[in-house]
């Protein structure tokens, strides 16, 4: 229950890529072939273990539906990690990848992390993006990269705990400021307690509606 | 159970010290911000919210309850609970101070109260509530003795929170303002708690504040034993496990960004289109005073049915796609449930007699009171979520800038109706909850039951907060969903634009 820190994803993506079916199987293990059309954003969270410290995921996962987009946009400030999904069946929306990241880095902080994802890896068949260009597109900007099915979970885990891992690094390079909320990093209440640095824990907290 | 409760107690006073303090400093604070005066204005309006009454559901209620129960419930909301009609309105939407102390929190402000303030024995204010409803037979009755006070207190408590000095410096005065017109007589004492209400001016915002209380609630269990339970019935988890927090978190990022388009909107207007949409947008912040709260004294409870189809025409009339299934279903769930624990002490209470006093057949009843505690608070977690995630659907949806068949005032009229209609139904609920619980603690020791009690009436008013609270976030959105639909020609596409 209690976790050392707390890292704020969102997940971006054209509308159909699989975001809210990569959430569903990260936090619940299924897969819903039908899913509704997601409404502005809806929520996940789940908790995993880096380093040996409980780490809680609170997972925003947002509309794609281009008419949603400004409204969507609003949701990216304060998240510490991005998966950016495209759908390996559909070049279209790999082609998007440009206008998205430009969006996720205007809106949200510049050391956010940010995973690239290609959707839909059991649908070998039916491939319109090669792997070698997630993996280029991804290298040129400085993403990280990796293919995962929502449907059969593969890489999953690892394309949530990977973007989780590469964060709490920046952490320990002191990137991140984490007594900065904005950074979409919290440190968890029983690391507070234990942590000098993030003093004044106690007092804060109720003078919160105080000053004017 | 209660010696470690009691334990747990004794704890919370000593480190719960401070909240009194606190909250008399957060007064002090709020006091000298020079913000805008409240609206007390009575919205015509939204007055269509009365509705005729069927009640099935609680005449099957009150035919399965015994006949001593059932005049308790009727004498406790004639007394005790009577003014909890107007709990919602004057439990007022401060509540971003008020929750800084969300769960047990304000129930050590209430210990405190209790047992360092000299405030009166629950007899004594249930004497009280007597005298000044003029009823004379309700303090026979044994329910009414734990449960008027407590409704009393839960008040006090938050007023404690939003009034802070006042309240607790004014001690036992405060108290005797009790059984009229509570909140109405210890707002005259506050400027600040009249000016807060319906206003969210703050640099904290209620879900920064929320999320603070919680985790410091979280520390809790490394220091204390009661880990399992505490997690059960901690509000501010559960509220988070619903993903209460979440929604209004991005609530508050919608809100607050529609704010800034409607401030830079306005500044770029001049002359007489400046006057214009200044009125527009004061027709629709009276909207939200949420005034008329106050004039009405409680409802019964609705059906499920009532309620499902009632939120269900509220939603259609606002004319976006938000689906009230969840609330509908969470809630019915609540009730449901309540309805069955109404129904086993009645049925175990002829041969049940011996088996209580015989042997501890705590583990033998179905429904413990920890378990109708617990669960009285998940469902008041739960159904605020659902309520909170329903507010922030609709703001995404009016962002999302659908056809707009209805103008932005009427909507916020509908929304109005719908926070008062929550709210009620929060607080029914919460009768509920302290019914069963009364009912199946007859045997109970007073200082056992009645925290259980009080926390349930303390969460269900904080409940209501929140949802007023989250309420008043909508306020920026409607604005700028006005202004925008004002100045797009109707045939202009339906598209969202960016600003």
């Amino acid at each position: 229950m209690a976790y050392a820190y707390l890292f704020k994803y969102i997940i971006i993506g054209d509308t159909g890529v699989g975001k809210s079916c990569l959430l569903l199987q990260f936090t619940d293990k299924r897969f819903q072939p039908v899913h509704d059309l997601t409404m502005g954003v809806e929520f996940g969270a789940r908790m995993i273990t880096i380093d040996g410290k409980q780490i809680k995921l609170q997972i925003w996962d947002t509309a794609g539906q281009e008419s949603f987009r400004s409204i969507t946009r609003s949701y990216y400030r304060g998240a510490a990690g991005a998966l950016l999904v495209y759908d390996i069946t559909r070049r279209d929306t790999f082609n998007h990848l440009t206008t998205w990241l430009e969006d996720a880095r205007q809106h949200s902080n510049s050391n956010m992390v940010i995973m690239l994802i290609g959707n839909k890896s059991d649908l070998e068949s039916r491939r319109e993006v090669k792997k070698e260009e997630g993996e280029a597109f991804a290298r040129e900007h400085g993403l990280i990269f990796m293919e995962t099915s929502a449907k059969t979970a593969s890489n999953v885990e690892e394309a949530f705990i990977n973007t989780a891992k590469e964060i709490y690094e920046k952490i320990q390079e002191g990137v991140f400021d984490i007594n900065n909320e904005a950074n979409g990093i919290k440190i968890g209440p029983q690391h507070a307690a234990t942590n000098a640095s993030h003093g004044g824990n106690q007092g804060g907290q109720q003078a919160g509606g105080g000053c004017c | 159970m209660s010696a470690g409760d009691a334990a747990v107690m004794a704890d919370k006073d000593a480190t719960e010290t401070p909240a009194v303090t606190e909250a008399a400093s957060i007064l002090k604070d709020e006091n000298c911000e020079p913000v805008e005066k409240p609206e007390n204005k009575c919205q015509p309006a939204v007055s269509t919210r009365k509705r005729p009454e069927t009640r099935p559901s609680s005449d099957l209620e009150a035919s399965e309850l015994p006949a001593q129960q059932e005049t308790a419930s009727k004498d406790a909301s004639q007394t005790g609970w009577g003014y909890w009609g107007s709990w919602g309105k004057s439990l007022l939407s401060s509540a971003s101070a008020t929750v800084a102390t969300v769960g047990q929190g304000i129930s050590n402000v209430i210990e405190k109260a209790e047992t360092s303030l000299g405030i009166p024995s629950p007899t004594e204010i249930s004497a009280e509530v007597k005298q000044a409803a003029g009823e004379t037979s309700a303090s026979e009755n044994g329910s009414l003795l734990v449960s008027g006070p407590f409704g009393m207190l839960s008040t006090i408590s938050t007023a404690v929170q939003s009034t802070g000095k006042s309240v607790i410096s004014g001690g036992l005065d405060a108290l005797e303002f009790i059984g009229k017109k509570t909140m109405d007589v210890i707002a005259e004492g506050d400027p600040g708690f009249k000016r807060t209400k319906g206003l969210m001016i703050r640099n904290s915002t209620l879900s920064q504040v929320l999320r603070e209380a919680k985790d410091k609630e979280e520390q809790w269990p490394s220091n204390e034993v009661t880990m399992e339970t505490d997690k059960k019935t901690h509000y501010g988890l559960l509220f988070d496990e619903f993903q209460g927090l979440s929604h209004l978190e991005a609530l508050e990022m919608l809100s607050r960004e529609s704010e800034i388009k409607v401030k830079s909107i306005l500044s770029s207007l001049s002359g007489e289109e400046l006057q214009t949409t200044r009125l527009e947008l004061e027709q629709l912040k009276e909207a939200f005073s949420l005034a008329e709260f106050c004039e009405e004294e409680e409802e019964e409870r609705q059906g499920d049915e009532d309620f499902t189809k009632e939120i269900t025409e509220l939603i259609a009339q606002l004319h976006v796609s938000s689906r009230p299934e969840k609330l509908a279903r969470a809630r019915n769930t609540a009730y449901e449930w309540i309805r069955t624990s109404l129904a086993k002490p009645v049925a175990e209470k002829e041969e049940g007699e011996k088996q209580l006093e015989a042997e501890n057949t705590e583990e033998a009843q179905k429904h413990s009171i920890e378990d109708i505690h617990a669960f009285a608070i998940r469902s008041l977690a739960e159904l605020t979520a659902c309520s909170i995630e329903l507010f922030h659907k609709t703001a995404a949806l009016v962002l999302h800038g659908q056809k707009q068949e209805v103008t932005a005032l009427e909507r916020s009229q509908t929304l109005s109706q719908m926070t008062v209609m929550l709210c009620k139904d929060l607080a029914s609920l919460s009768k509920e909850f302290t019914t069963c619980l009364t009912t199946a603690g007859v045997k109970e020791k007073a200082d056992v039951l009645n925290p259980l009690i009080t926390a349930v009436f303390l969460e269900a008013s904080n409940s209501a907060s929140y949802i007023q609270d989250a309420f008043q976030l909508l306020l920026p959105v409607l604005q700028i969903s006005l202004i925008e639909n004002k100045t797009e020609s109707p045939d202009v596409s339906h598209q969202p634009r960016d600003l």
